[in-house]
Formats: C-alpha cells, structure tokens, sequence
C-alpha cells in the first residue's frame, strides 16, 4: 500500500487541479475584453460577414454549449488553427515549446547547480567574509528583474565586447534541419549562452538563499557533531550530510521556481528574441490570436501543474520519513 | 596503564562578557577499560572537558592552558588535522545524548557505519565493511537485517544501541558517553547499561560517562569525578563517592537522587541555579548555594585536598565531613539557604551573577 496509495491519490489531486486549470482558461477568454473578428478588421468586413465569422467560429453558440465543445476538443488534443499562421495551433506550439524548455530548461539546471553549491557553502562559511560577499550578490541578482539584467549582459557581452550575438536563436541563413541539428548545433549553443546566463542569474538567488538557510539550521542538528566526532573530512560533512539534508525543501522550490520561470520566459525571450512559448504568448494575445493564445496559456500551465507533481514525487525518493499520507 | 591524563586543562569561552570558565583547571586521570563518570549539573563544564579531547568545541572556545596526555602524546599540541585523522573515532568515539537525532537521517544505519569504517580505513572493502556492520548489530543483540533501516524505523533503546555500534565501528580505546541513558526508560537504561559494560570488557574500551544521574554513575563507572561551576570539586573511586563524599555539593547530589535500597526516603534538592562562570571572583564558586559556607569560602578559592587513597576535595571545610554528612541529610539544612538566599547573606563579589 503506502507509496502506491500515494501515488495514485497524487494523480486524482492533478486531475482535479487541471480540470479547475481547464475551466479558468475557458472562463477567462470569455470575459477577456476585445473581439476575435477584430483580427479581420482589416479586411473591411461588413456586419453581415461579421455575423457569418462568429457562427462559423461558433460563438454564436450559448456558453455551456461552447464550454463542453472547448472541452471535448481539449481532450481530442485539437486546438485549433491559429488565426495569424493558418496552421494549427498544436504545430506552431510543438516548435515554440521546445525552444522555451531548453532555454530556460537549461538556464534553472545551471541556476540550481550553481546555487546549491554556493549557497551550502555560504551556509558552511556562516560569519566569514566569504558569506556576506554571497549574500549581498545573491540578493543583488534576486531584486535585479530579468529584463534588466538582460540589457546589461546584452550591452556588455554583444555590443561592447562582441562575444555573443545579441538576440535570436540562429544566425541568418543557417539550415534548419532535424531536431536533433536544430538544437545540438555549436550555433544554437552559441545564441543560447546570453540568455542563459540572464535566467540562470535571476533563478539562482532563491536556491542560494534557501540552501544557505536550512543549510545553517541543519548544522545546528546534532548528527553533524556526531559526523566531526566520527572524523569525517569537512567536504564529506558539507555535501554529502549536511548539503544533502538542506536539500529537501528546495526540491519543492523548484517546482514553484520552475513555474516562474516559466512565466519569466516571457521576457527573457523578448529581450533576446528568442522565438519560444513566451514571446508567442504576448504576440497572439497582442493579434487577438485566441486560439494561439489558449494554446501557450494551456502548454504553460500545463508545465507548472506537472513540475509540482514531479516535486512531490521527488520528495518521497529524498526524504524517507515522508509519510504517505 | 595509564591511557588519559589531564593536567590542569582550562578551556573557556570567549563572550562579549568576557572569559566563560567551563572548564577551568581539571586533574583527572582514566586507566585503559576503566569507566570514569564525570557528574555535574547541566553547565557544569562536564561536556566541555569532554569535547576538549577530540576538539570538538564550538568556534569560540580555546584550551588555554594544561594538557591532555593521551598514550604519552599531548593532544593539545596536535593539528586539527591529525586530531581529524588520528584521534577522532580512531582513538575516541563517542555517544551522544539522544542517538535518534545523532544518525544523519536520509541514510540507512548501516551505511553512516560503513562511512566511519571507510574513512579510516581505506582500504577496506565495500563488503568487508557491510559484514563489520552487520556484526556490531549482532554483537549489541539487534537483528543484522535493521543496518538497512533507516534512524527513524528504530525505537528510542535501538537507536541508542545502534548509535554504540557506531561508537564501535573501528575500535577506539575511549568512548566518551554524553548522558547515553538520559532519553530511555528505566528499563531499557539499564539494560544498555549492562551491555556497555560487556562490551567495555570485550573491546577493551575505556568510557568517560558523562551524566547528572547519580543512580546511573554509582552502578557502572569505577571512578566519579563531581563538576561544578567549571572546576572538579571532588574525585575519587565510585565507592568513596557514594559512601563517604566530602564536598557538601556532593552531599547534596546525592540526596537528589532516590536511593531504592532506603525506604521512608525524603529528596532534598539543592536550592538555587548553577553558578555563571565569568570571570569569576576569588572565592569557592558553591559558596552562594551552600549551608556550611563561611567568611573563608566567600573570599578565597579552595586548593584541592587530597584525603586517604586519592580522594581528592575542593572544600574549605572538607576535613569536617562526618558532621557535614550528618547536617545535609537534614531538609532544614537546605531550606535555610534557599530562605535566606538573596543578598542578606552574600557579602559583596561572593556571588559572580549580578
């Protein structure tokens, strides 16, 4: 029983918060302000063929009727067809999604490497000059925002210094070929290190702060005494105790942290211009593009509700004295 | 033989109020297998004189002055390098107070044993070391199979067990034992009692008992030491101790604690707090909780006294221990200082906390 009780119950639970997910999405885009037919506009359409634009999308359609339809075509995995593209939306989406989860994908695992380690050590290192050095750093990277410390990488490491090119994903004329060639390419990496380390910047204050916190309480507990006495040598003691014990609450961190960073996306991809799941959402939202913009809102959201499941089940694999229940 | 001396070793501790004297001063020698019991109420200095051994202090404390001579070889003057590598379980293990919160929590039992078998000895095998394990547990009558449960799956007396398989691991000369009973019941106490014993006399170990447990001192150390305010205020066998104690602190001590063999028993316990040892004035540092302080106690600090057959006090009036014995068996004797506690009695500098 006991774990795979656990499990299950934590499957119902995300079943449940996605539906709530699902019908916050739909009720949102109804009392959003603005018109889908206002995307035509341009084209001069008359009222009659306004009337025939709305029927045809279906919103002529009473509420829960549009509701139970928005929900069958969810789960059949339709998502439309994007108004700006004339392509489907899933299509358009697969691409944007994979540029957004390497990026930032990349930009949270060096933020996290990075941050538990130093933040263990500042713990470690509590009272020394090393320690208020990492703190004033740490918090100078957390209230400096994203978009900020973007322009100051861009001036410094594309305009000034020339290192890296200043924004978009590959350079002009490149050949966009296969997955695995779209993104394992030295020019991907090349484009991809800038906005990397404005992410990783940003997302490496909470980590650093929070390991440096439970690292200093869990140093406090007697089991690390005992380690010292036992004669262990210092490295051992920081990572592999109490390190690995200070761990425990940044794994749930990381799924809120994932989240925002998620969201951050929005604007590191718009201070690169990097063609990814963020900068899509603002620019349908800006061209009215509904189905688009239900899309990334549905595939951002989706990330966060299942990276917290994720951090669930990585707690009970870290913690053994998680009980089941 | 001789394995542990220690001479006059003062360790204190730098506050912003100055110098705390934990330990100031202490004499005391441990024979090879011989179990000493260091007693004192809590701030005593009983664990500090512990933790200076293994240097094992917080970052403020310092030895300043005395030695530790350990098989021949002055500990104080060692590195913390090879304090780490030399002495630290190697020579000196130890057993902390509540075994549950001493493993590390996110590992099996088994492996923190391997760990401190692996770190000293490198050059044993991942196999060798597991079967050292599963042996100690033997040895301490746990089932072999538990070294893969982790702390939390294991009762209060197991852990504690555990936690002596640990102290074991790689065979130490001195195990020092931070109130290794304090956290159990009666029972299972004296039941790990027994087995620390067995296993003193099978691994040929020393112990330092630290406690403030009278009944736990007199059943299983050969020797006692009684701290108080950071200096040994009496020393001698376990049997001098108990029958014929000199230092009215002592006297006190024991009436704490109940003796099961006495029926119709009254506990008297001792008015007041421990005493806040910094920068203390001259004068006997019990002088403020005791019923037979004079002028002399308050204004000069007692030598140590040695009495028949190394019976060490630190008493002005120790030589007047049968009518001592005799009053502090009396509840009155005690109530009076608690009553008249408060300054009437104290003449100025006596008392250090003000």
């Amino acid at each position: 029983m006991g774990l795979r009780e656990y499990i299950v119950r934590r499957i119902f639970q995300l079943l449940v918060t996605y539906w709530a997910f699902l019908t916050i999405i739909f009720v949102l885009f109804r009392v959003a302000p603005g018109d889908p037919t206002s995307m035509f506009v341009m084209d001069g359409l008359t009222g009659e063929q306004r009337e025939r634009e709305i029927a045809r999308l279906g919103l002529d359609q009473p509420l829960h009727v549009q509701y139970v339809e928005y929900i069958t075509q969810l789960l059949s995995g339709n998502f439309g067809t994007s108004f700006r593209y004339s392509e489907p939306v899933w299509d358009v989406l697969v691409v944007k999604f994979w540029n957004t989860i390497l990026l930032m994908g990349t930009a949270l695992i060096v933020a996290y490497i990075l941050g538990i380690t130093f933040g263990a050590l500042l713990g470690w290192y509590r009272g020394k000059k090393v320690e208020k050095v990492g703190i004033v750093a740490g918090l100078v990277a957390r209230s400096s925002p994203e978009f900020w410390t973007g322009i100051v990488l861009l001036s410094i490491f594309a305009f000034w210094l020339g290192w890296f090119p200043s924004g978009g994903m590959r350079s002009v004329g490149a050949e966009i070929g296969s997955f695995g060639e779209r993104y394992f390419s030295a020019d991907f990496v090349y484009h991809m290190v800038l906005p990397v380390l404005a992410g990783a910047i940003y997302y490496m204050a909470t980590p650093l702060l929070l390991m440096r916190n439970t690292m200093m309480d869990i140093l406090k507990a007697d089991f690390i005494e005992v380690k010292k006495a036992e004669g262990l040598p210092e490295r051992r003691i920081l990572y592999r105790h109490a390190a690995r014990n200070s761990i425990l609450p940044i794994v749930t961190v990381a799924a809120i942290v994932s989240g925002t960073a998620i969201g951050g996306s929005l604007i590191i991809e718009t201070v690169f211009n990097w063609p990814g799941m963020g900068r899509e959402m603002i620019e349908s939202v800006t061209y009215n593009d509904y189905p688009m913009a239900m899309g990334t809102f549905f595939l951002m959201g989706s990330v966060v509700i299942f990276m917290n499941f994720i951090a669930d089940l990585a707690y009970v694999y870290l913690d053994p004295r998680v009980q089941y229940d | 033989m001789t394995l542990l001396e220690l001479d006059d070793l003062k360790t204190y501790y730098r506050t912003e109020d100055g110098w705390v004297q934990a330990a100031d001063g202490i004499n005391l020698e441990l024979d090879e297998n011989e179990t000493l019991g260091l007693v004192g109420e809590s701030g005593s200095g009983k664990t500090t004189v512990a933790k200076s051994l293994i240097k094992l202090l917080p970052d403020n404390a310092e030895i300043v002055d005395g030695e530790i001579r350990y098989k021949g070889a002055d500990l104080t003057d060692l590195s913390m390098r090879e304090i780490r590598n030399r002495i630290r379980w190697k020579e000196i293990s130890m057993v902390p107070q509540n075994a549950m919160n001493g493993f590390d929590p996110v590992y099996t039992v088994g492996n923190q044993i391997v760990e401190a078998i692996q770190v000293h000895e490198p050059e044993t095998s991942d196999a060798e070391a597991w079967g050292r394990a599963r042996d100690l547990f033997d040895e301490l009558g746990l089932d072999e199979d538990r070294v893969d449960d982790y702390p939390h799956q294991f009762s209060g007396g197991m852990a504690q067990r555990a936690m002596i398989a640990l102290a074991l691991a790689v065979k130490p000369s001195l195990i020092l034992a931070d109130e290794p009973t304090t956290a159990l019941d009666v029972v299972i106490q004296d039941r790990i009692l027994r087995t620390i014993e067995e296993l003193q006399d099978e691994f040929d170990t020393a112990m330092i008992m630290i406690t403030h447990d009278m009944s736990v001192v007199s059943e299983s150390c050969d020797t006692i030491a009684v701290m108080y305010g950071g200096r040994l205020v009496e020393y001698a066998d376990a049997d001098t101790i108990i029958k014929n104690p000199r230092h009215p602190y002592t006297l006190g001590l024991r009436n704490a604690f109940p003796d099961i063999t006495a029926d119709d028993q009254e506990l008297i316990s001792i008015p007041g707090t421990p005493p806040d040892v910094v920068d203390p004035d001259e004068g006997c540092r019990f002088a403020p909780r005791c019923p037979f302080a004079e002028e002399e106690c308050w204004e000069e600090t007692p030598e140590p006294r040695e009495f028949d057959d190394g019976h060490i006090v630190e008493c002005h009036r120790a030589d007047e221990a049968p009518l001592l014995r005799e009053e502090a068996a009396r509840k009155e004797t005690w109530q009076q200082v608690a009553e008249t506690e408060e300054p009437a009695q104290s003449p100025a500098g006596g008392a250090s906390d003000d």
